[in-house]
């Protein structure tokens, strides 16, 4: 019979983990045990995209269909070696001293807090005010799904190709798309918002049947939502490789852009769907696409 | 000990016995979990509009009673505080009585009452005092908003609290129809079945009797689980296997290493972009 605890031993570090039979995902029979296996295993790709990020947990303790909380501020149970980053809230006039899951003894912690969902800033703890990426969210508006999502992914990597700035996609495991564009030099997110939200605009203009800028959900209808306003230091977005929940343990997945103009071409959502298991796999073939977007050194272009 | 399920005190008179109220029975019969034939998924159960079939979140539910066919009247919360009994803390006695007159069709269901800090001793004089007099008490008690006749007697060595049917709760004989009316049996055939009673006349001990369906049943469910009929719940193609968190960690470690990037240099080497960038 498994234990109702087990005590592991990570790289020195000793750590107690509870409840690991407990059905997570009720739809897949997926268990907390699986969750923690799959953040031991997909460490290696996330560890980078976390390290040295506030990191908001989105904790889900009876699982991915039941009652959630996000959690900011680092609880005060937190072992003595978890590593946190004071950041300044405007909102609540005070510091939020936030986790940082800078190693695999980290990641673990959060996982068996059952923090499903990991969110982080675009910026790095030590300097929240200079984003190191760009992003947009692409959400699809039913019964707009994620391959409209594609279409306009595609739309904006023509527009980056352009300026000879690289981009990645990454699905966000849930509904939609996200594309980034990494920096990696200083800049503010009053540059990047307006970048974003400019770029938004144009395509909203081009492709009035496909492209909404603004978030009112009734315009959405039919089309594609591009949120610029991610780009901002009080905002995070669910980190690559972090699991989502949902009926299944589907992953926010680091994906090429041939995958995306594969899917689009053929119609095929499901070819954009990947689960835990599926992410290892292609985690340990093709290695982590997105390691670019953290090194990656690039300038945008000043806006016309 | 199980936590009371309730606590106040009983009061009559100008005394008060504060007490702690618990189950006195633990009913014990099998509960079944609706599966799906096909693959034993759990079922959960949905609250639907019966008229268009979409779901009803438990916010949105009120309550109505039905005054005429298909008829409503709608009873809001603050209607029902109102008319709710006040929590009261205590259980009034109104009057002694003797045991034999109280039908058994009136008890619904019994609680022992266990004295709370400090009242043993008023708690042992009205528990000697009825033991004594040969009388149990009727009183009224709230819980979870509901008033309830209760009757309080001593059982074994505490004292003991039974909800009781309000009177008009009780189906009157008179709406039975077969009941026969005054048919007499005959002397001979009335001693034979006295004597068929005297026969198997015996002490009452319950623990003769057991739950024989219950025991069979257990026995199967045992045999079941041991064997391989089980109905285990569906798992997705990675469910229900094993975990071995020992050989993810070493797989994840040994990939680490590979890659070169020992997880604690990752937030130096943000610093230091930083301090160039600078």
């Amino acid at each position: 019979m498994p234990s109702k605890k087990l005590t592991v031993d990570i790289q020195g570090t000793s750590l107690t983990l509870s409840n690991l039979e407990k059905v997570f995902y009720p739809h897949a029979g997926f268990t907390k045990g699986q969750v923690i296996d799959y953040y031991i295993r997909i460490a290696p790709a996330l560890l980078p995209d976390l390290s040295n990020r506030p990191l908001t947990m989105k904790r889900y303790p009876d699982g991915a269909t039941a009652k959630f909380f996000y959690q900011k501020q680092c609880p005060e149970h937190r072992p003595d070696w978890l590593q946190t980053a004071p950041v300044w809230s405007e909102h609540n006039d005070d510091h939020i001293d936030f986790c940082l899951a800078n190693n695999l003894p980290s990641l673990v912690w959060a996982a068996n807090l059952a923090a499903l969902e990991l969110h982080t800033s675009l910026s790095a703890a030590n300097d929240v005010l200079c984003p190191t990426m760009l992003v947009f969210d692409l959400d699809p508006g039913p019964p707009a799904s994620i391959l409209e999502c594609c279409q306009v992914a595609l739309l904006l990597k023509a527009i980056f190709d352009q300026q000879h700035l690289q981009s990645f996609p990454k699905t966000s495991g849930s509904k939609g798309l996200q594309v980034y564009v990494p920096l990696n030099t200083p800049v503010t997110y009053d540059i990047t918002k307006d970048c974003a939200r400019a770029i938004a605009q144009l395509l909203e203009q081009q492709h009035p049947e496909l492209v909404v800028s603004k978030m009112t959900k009734k315009l959405r209808t039919g089309k594609v939502f591009v949120d610029w306003s991610q780009n901002d230091d009080h905002k995070t977005t669910v980190c690559a490789y972090s699991l989502r929940a949902r009926e299944q343990p589907t992953v926010s997945t680091p994906v090429s852009w041939p995958e995306v103009e594969q899917a689009f071409k053929n119609k095929n959502a499901q070819l954009l769907v990947f689960e835990a298991p599926q992410v290892i796999t292609r985690f340990e073939q093709l290695g982590d696409l997105f390691a670019p977007v953290l090194t990656l050194k690039q300038e945008l272009p000043p806006l016309k | 000990m199980a936590r009371p399920m309730w606590n106040g005190s009983i009061s009559f008179g100008l005394v008060n016995v504060p007490i702690k109220m618990f189950n006195s029975v633990r009913k014990k019969t099998l509960h079944f979990n609706q599966l799906r034939a096909s693959d034993g998924c759990r079922i959960r159960l949905k609250k639907v509009c019966s008229s268009d079939g979409a779901e009803v979140e438990n916010e949105n539910i009120i309550r109505g009673y039905e005054v005429s066919p298909e008829r409503y009247v709608t009873i809001t919360e603050e209607e029902l505080q109102v008319l709710n009994p006040k929590t009261t803390r205590s259980i009034d006695i109104e009057d002694f009585v003797s045991l034999e007159e109280i039908d058994p069709l009136y008890f619904e269901q019994s609680y022992y009452l266990v004295p709370d800090k400090g009242a043993a001793k008023a708690y042992s004089l009205l528990f000697a005092a009825m033991k004594k007099t040969n009388k149990i008490a009727i009183a009224r008690i709230v819980m979870r908003s509901k008033q309830y006749l209760a009757a309080i007697r001593p059982a074994g060595r505490a004292l003991s609290l039974s909800t009781m049917y309000f009177a008009d709760e009780i189906i009157s004989q008179d709406d039975l129809e077969a009941l026969p009316e005054d048919i007499a049996p005959s002397e001979r055939e009335l001693a034979m079945a006295e004597q068929l009673i005297s026969s198997l006349s015996a002490p009452f001990e319950p623990e003769k009797y057991k739950d024989e369906y219950r025991e069979k049943m257990l026995d199967l469910i045992e045999k079941k689980a041991e064997g391989q009929a089980v109905t285990l719940q569906p798992a997705a193609p990675e469910g229900g296997k094993v975990i071995d968190l020992m050989a993810a960690l070493e797989a994840s470690l040994k990939a680490m290493k590979k890659e070169g990037a020992p997880e604690t240099e990752k937030p130096a080497r943000a610093r230091r972009k930083k301090a160039g960038a600078q």
